[in-house]
């Protein structure tokens, strides 16, 4: 017989995009007005000029990004574009059409100067827009997006859409890890080869997939039961913080983002 | 076919900073039944994860058979540790019951007659063999339970785990789990269960290993284990004497961890009672 022991403490396992902090002047801004930021950011690089909207919205990112501490997470984003904008880059600078202005010739190959160049400010779009969509998921918490957005008059229904498929994912890992497990006890070889590590795809495609279907719809019928579709008006349980200041950035935001594209339509924008 | 399995020291460290063990040192030896219990996050499935390598020690070593665990891979370690987790579905993956139970000695390289055979054998274990042939997501929990349990007989190992093989089965499925367990132990092997069903525990089990917190509090008979002196740390780790335990210490008969003891220690004192009267 034995007899010792010592109550141990145990660390949230809270997912990263639940825990993250809302402090700070660019964090601590309300999620709508994060989100204005955004898009308007996206518009003006596709809008506003050759260089100079995407080369400013990088630039704002970056500055951003780096007060808000993410310079890390955004480069991993940046690199993850990396396969497509490098396909734009060689296509538009070795094959778009009508460019004549070589900067070599190697045998059928004729790279342009201004298929280079319109290869560039494509990339610099797509990076524009991925990192300014980045910035607002790295810093937002995605309960307070969705809160907050469903109190501003979001379909109920889209934001359960949105929500049960985003917290799905740490679930789905997590399930993922205990099927391969249960495999792997039953001898399922995962530390081998390539072929040996691939034989393991089937064992837990089914459990995982199944399982998060059913739990999706155990999840919706406990919703229903608990009177998800009753038509009466809700109170917002925790209103997120926001101010008349905030309010009139987004509307100056929203106001500054049609001038431009009305402008650029107009061809009163000639900025390069 | 049995193997003696040790675990020396061993503290497990999750990457969040839980220290799911620490320090735990148990010893089973060959054909040993063990019942392994404790509150929820008291260590029980991260130690026998230890047995077959799902999870490597932070700090000690498991020695199976007297070999180092950590110089096998976890399909290595299959062969000697079944394993049948507590949650059947994130298990099961094949459309079918035999299919699914074939799938660990299909593993450890049996074929042809000797898998049949295996898959044969681990079926009738379970009573599942009339559904051999039907879809596994179309099997109730319970049933679906009773094929995980299968489908690791099935591989024929020194030592079988068992964790919570009695949740969400009726008072018959419990009774297979306990035929199961007794004739596996018949057979010679190891088998090591976990559960929070002390009557399960008590009845099925010639030893119990109390985990609270990451370290083991008691290790014993059940008869030890669940006497009244131990009842506090049990209470410490919220789990509660069986009921014959309470009624045998009750009316001061000693441990009676089961209805079987406890009506033996009466007719003993009835007996006793007749001879002085």
């Amino acid at each position: 017989m034995t007899a010792d022991g010592e109550i141990g403490t145990r660390r949230s396992t809270l997912p990263e995009y639940v825990l993250r902090p809302t402090s700070g002047p660019y964090r601590s801004l309300n999620p709508a007005t994060k989100l204005i930021i955004g898009i308007v950011e996206v518009v003006a690089a596709f809008v506003v000029g050759h260089w100079t909207g995407p080369l400013l919205v990088l630039l704002v990112i970056a500055l951003v990004g780096w007060r808000a501490h993410v310079t890390r997470q955004l480069l991993l984003v940046g690199s993850l574009t990396l396969p497509v904008v490098g396909s734009i880059l060689l296509i538009n600078t070795f094959l778009l059409p009508g460019a004549t202005d070589a900067i070599l010739r190697v045998g059928p190959l004729a790279p342009t100067w201004s298929g280079l160049a319109f290869g560039l400010q494509v990339t610099l779009r797509l990076l524009a827009i991925s990192l300014a969509l980045a910035l607002v998921y790295l810093t937002t918490p995605i309960d307070d997006l969705l809160s907050d957005l469903e109190a501003r008059g979001l379909g109920r229904r889209l934001v359960f859409v949105v929500g049960a498929a985003v917290n799905t994912v740490p679930r789905t890992i997590e399930r993922a890890a205990e099927i391969l497990d249960a495999q792997r006890a039953r001898g399922l070889d995962t530390e081998g080869r390539f072929w040996q590590r691939a034989r393991g795809v089937l064992p837990l495609a089914a459990p995982v997939i199944f399982g998060a279907l059913t739990e999706v719809e155990e999840q919706t019928m406990a919703l229903e039961a608990r009177a998800f579709s009753a038509p009466a008006r809700r109170t917002v349980l925790r209103p997120l913080p926001d101010s008349a200041a905030q309010r009139l950035l987004r509307w100056a935001l929203f106001l500054g983002a049609v001038a431009a594209v009305a402008g650029e339509m107009a061809g009163l924008l000639r900025l390069p | 076919m049995s193997i003696r399995l040790v675990i020396e020291s061993v503290v497990f460290v999750y990457p969040d900073g839980t220290r799911a063990l620490d320090g735990v040192d148990l010893e089973i030896g060959p054909g040993e039944l063990v019942a392994i219990v404790g509150q929820n996050g008291s260590g029980k499935s991260t130690l026998v994860r230890h047995l077959n390598g799902l999870l490597r020690p932070t700090e000690g070593r498991v020695l199976i058979d007297g070999r180092d665990a950590a110089h096998f891979h976890v399909a290595q370690l299959a062969a000697q540790v079944g394993l049948a987790f507590q949650n059947p579905d994130r298990q099961i993956f094949a459309g079918r019951v035999r299919a699914e139970v074939a799938f660990g000695p299909r593993n450890l390289r049996l074929r042809g007659a000797t898998l049949e055979r295996a898959v044969d054998e681990a079926l009738d274990a379970v009573g599942l063999t009339g559904a051999a042939d039907a879809n596994s997501y179309d099997l109730g929990y319970s049933r679906r339970k009773l094929l995980a349990i299968a489908s690791v007989l099935a591989m024929r190992t020194p030592v079988v785990v068992l964790d919570e093989p009695t949740t969400g089965q009726d008072a018959r499925g419990v009774a297979r789990v306990r035929s199961i367990v007794e004739r596996l132990s018949a057979e010679g092997r190891t088998v090591i269960t976990i559960s929070h069903d002390m009557r399960f525990v008590a009845e099925t089990s010639r030893r119990v290993v109390v985990m609270r917190a990451g370290r083991i509090v008691l290790d014993g008979t059940p008869a030890e284990v669940f006497a009244q002196p131990n009842w506090p740390a049990l209470a410490s780790t919220y789990l509660e004497p069986t009921l014959p335990a309470r009624v045998g210490a009750r009316l001061e008969l000693g441990s009676t961890p089961t209805e079987a003891s406890l009506v033996a220690a009466l007719a003993a004192r009835a007996a006793r009672a007749a001879q002085e009267g």
